[in-house]
């Protein structure tokens, strides 16, 4: 018995977690949706935006899964780039813009790696001497 | 880049996705204690490395943005100044075979 009101007070918990996460998402998507309608010099109307959001939420979960799977089938615990690219497989222009987009995230990231390294060797030597 | 989403954010709703995925190996890990609780969850969860998300994020943009700008289309042809759900109807079928 025990078990189960635990286990349905984590059910309840997770339900007000999502309802808190799938709300914060929302707003997210309420500024770029309504960017997006600025630009084209358009209104949207909010039911328009609240659709748009559920599919997003829903979208991301699928991916969660997706690239969860793709991580465990190479044996991996971390998810990588490269598996968000892979979910994004079926289509090729998407594809194109996600690794190019990649492609200038690891041209910005050495500079900032290399940064990072030094101080750390630095305090590594401390710690030994 | 003006507007796109946090990318802590993403990685708690995956975090989210990943728990219901597993939901027998949580049963084992309960504990009283609600932080021995937390730390047995960051043991066994996947993780994403900060370009991973990052990469996710600019999906899930590209995904909203898209869905405004073919809805956009519809609307402006006909001569709508205001993007209704029609026109989102019209549009849907062929942006979640494209996602």
């Amino acid at each position: 018995m025990e078990e189960r009101e635990c286990a349905y007070e984590k059910l309840e918990e997770t339900e007000e977690k999502a309802e808190l996460l799938r709300n914060r998402f929302r707003l997210s998507v309420i500024g770029i949706a309504d960017a997006e309608a600025k630009k084209q010099g358009l209104e949207i109307a909010e039911s328009v935006v609240a659709c748009i959001s559920d599919l997003a939420f829903k979208f991301t979960e699928l991916l969660a899964n997706d690239v969860w799977l793709f991580a465990q089938h190479a044996g991996r615990k971390s998810i990588n780039m490269e598996d968000v690219i892979l979910s994004a497989h079926r289509n090729e222009h998407l594809l194109g813009l996600l690794r190019s987009f990649s492609h200038d995230l690891k041209g910005k990231e050495p500079k900032a790696e290399k940064k990072r390294k030094r101080p750390l060797k630095e305090d590594d030597t401390r710690v030994v001497s | 880049m003006e507007n796109t989403f946090d990318s802590d954010l993403i990685y708690s709703i995956f975090k989210l996705a990943w728990s219901r995925k597993t939901p027998e190996k949580s049963k084992e890990a309960e504990p009283i204690d609600t932080e021995v609780a937390r730390a047995s969850k960051k043991n066994r969860s996947t993780t994403a490395n900060s370009n991973a998300l990052t990469v996710s994020c600019e999906l899930l943009r590209i995904f909203v943005t898209e869905a405004v700008e073919r809805a956009a289309i519809i609307a402006e042809a006909e001569g709508n100044g205001k993007i209704e759900a029609t026109h989102l109807e019209r549009i849907l079928p062929q942006l979640l075979l494209d996602f």
